[in-house]
Formats: structure tokens, sequence, C-alpha cells
């Protein structure tokens, strides 16, 4: 018993037992875990629309027997209260809101579904709001032309 | 002296080292990212509009040009990476400059344009059109790529 006892002390002794600590790593990588899962929240909120600005007028090669499409505007006026005024350039009836204004585009856009439709879904729309327009309201008059289907999309230069 | 304890009373400490490893790691950590994100999302309230058709932002390849928002809709300046240019007729071409010189870099960049949703058109449009402005010039094949970031929140399913 004792003899065993003491053998297994000298070989203790002579062939230490090494062993790594792993305690900080975890730590860290626990902290880096953490912040990641809570920072990675913030930035989840944000899309993006994607634009076509008009493409450049000179240098390109265009079809001479295509005729420019007249693009339709959109104009947005600053009403009372901050309010905003939606204005169709053309015999069109006029939306009181945007989601009139995407009602309309939708009614008139030229699919499979409506052959009778007015404007092809890559017919130039311009969304001309006025200089004291708010931002969010320039959006929301993009958004519901994007969501009638439309794919070129610009906003006019101010006056 | 006892016999015990030959170098005096045994002392209670802790280490700190993991501690001090762990603490410089997160400072580092912070400094870096913290520059990136405070540079590049500036602290605004982006459009919600209802419904938005969007897409998630592309990753690569992107330029933040943000508005800087100020006081009754204007523009305190723009501010494209760290650089900030002033809402000035002369800002506005250092601007053009400045997205010039990234395009010829690398024209397959898209612009995403972060503005505050009471700054007025009047102190968009000019961003809008130095980006035009800068593509043309920088004679890159096709139309500049401009995403308007907005944010978005789920909400139920979309209307048809």
């Amino acid at each position: 018993m004792s003899e065993r006892g003491t053998s297994k002390a000298i070989s203790r002794r002579a062939r230490p037992q090494m062993s790594l600590n792993l305690t900080p790593m975890i730590d860290v990588v626990f902290q880096l875990l953490v912040y990641f899962l809570v920072s990675t929240n913030f930035a989840q909120g944000e899309q993006v629309y994607r634009v076509d600005l008009p493409e450049r007028k000179d240098g390109a090669a265009s079809d001479p027997f295509r005729l420019d499409e007249e693009p339709l505007r959109i104009e947005l006026l600053p009403a009372a209260e901050g309010a905003v005024a939606i204005r169709l350039d053309g015999p069109w009836p006029q939306p009181g809101d945007f989601a009139s204004l995407e009602e309309f585009l939708r009614s008139r856009r030229l699919d499979a579904d409506q052959p009778q439709g007015l404007f092809a879904p890559d017919h130039p729309i311009v969304v001309a709001p006025a200089g004291k327009v708010r931002w969010d309201q320039t959006v929301d008059a993009f958004n519901a032309v994007v969501r009638a289907g439309f794919t070129h999309v610009s906003f006019a230069e101010l006056p | 002296m006892s016999r015990v304890f030959r170098r005096g009373p045994a002392v209670v400490e802790a280490n700190l080292t993991p501690m001090i490893d762990m603490t410089f790691l997160l400072i580092v950590f912070f400094v870096l990212v913290s520059r990136i994100s405070e540079v590049e999302n500036v602290r605004m309230e982006l459009p919600k509009p209802e419904d938005p058709a969007t897409v998630p932002p592309p990753e690569e390849g992107r330029v933040v040009l943000n508005i800087l928002p100020g006081a009754d809709g204007a523009a305190e300046g723009y501010r494209v990476g760290a650089t900030e240019f002033a809402p000035t007729p002369e800002g506005r071409d250092a601007l053009r400059a400045h997205l010039g010189g990234l395009f010829r870099q690398n024209p397959e960049i898209a612009v995403n344009l972060r503005a505050d949703r009471s700054t007025a058109y009047a102190e968009v449009a000019p961003a809008l059109e130095a980006v035009s402005a800068a593509s043309r010039e920088s004679e890159m094949p096709g139309a500049a790529r401009i995403n308007l970031v907005v944010l978005h929140e789920e909400r139920g399913p979309r209307r048809p």
C-alpha cells in the first residue's frame, strides 16, 4: 500500500501534467459573442431601394425608330401642416394619397393581365418633389411607384 | 516566523491577467468597430414607408453617402466615409469630385444614400445630382447605382 503510494508520487513528479487554462479564452469568446448578437440587431432594420438614375444623355447609341417615351411626372407639392399634395402631370385623375397613387399606377400598368394598360413596366416615371417636401414623403411616393410594378423610376432635378 | 508559513502569512490575491487580456481585446475591438459604424451610420431618423418594396442592402462595393440632418429640414452637410462636405455649391463640387475619384477606382460601387425623414428634398436633390454627375464624368459604363436607405420593419404579410 505504502509502496504503491510512493511510486505514484514519484511518477507524478517525473512527468508533470500540462494543462492549458481555457477560462480567459472562453471569457473573451463569450464577450464577443454577446457583443455581436446585440450589435447585429441594430443594423437589421435598414433596407434599400435600388434607384436607376437617368442614363447619361450623350454617347449612348439609340434606336432612331424608337421614340423616346414621355415620362410620367409625379409632382409633390407642399401642402398645409406638413402634408403633401400629389399632382400627376397630364389628364389623369389626381390621387389624394400615396395608396391611391399606387392604385392608379397599378391599374394603368401594361402586362399580361391588363393588355389595355397604358404604361409598360419599364415606362420612365419621374418623381418631382418641390424643394420643401420632406424626404420621407419623397420616399413614400417612390415606394408607391415601385410597389405598382414599375422599374424605371428617377428623381427630377430641382427647378 | 512559523515552520508552516516560512515566508510569512499566506496572501490571497486574484490573478488579474485574464481580465486585463480581455479588457484590452475589447478596447481594441470597440475602437476599430465604433469608428467604422459611427462614421457610416450617422444617427438619424430614416424614412419608414409602409409596406416597402425594398431589398436587403448589398454587402459589397458600397459607399455610404450621409446627409447630416440639421434643424428644420436643412442639411448640416454631406458625409462620404469620413470626409465631410459643406452644403454649399463649393461643398457639392468637392463631393462630386470625391465621388468621381471613387467611381474611377471601382466603377461597380453603389452609393447608399441615407437622409433623415425630415430633410427637405432641396437638400437631397443636389446629392443625387452629384452622384449622377460624378458617374458621368468618370466615364464609367452605365449609370451610377444609388440605393435609398430606409427603415424596414417586419409587420406581418405584405399587401398584394
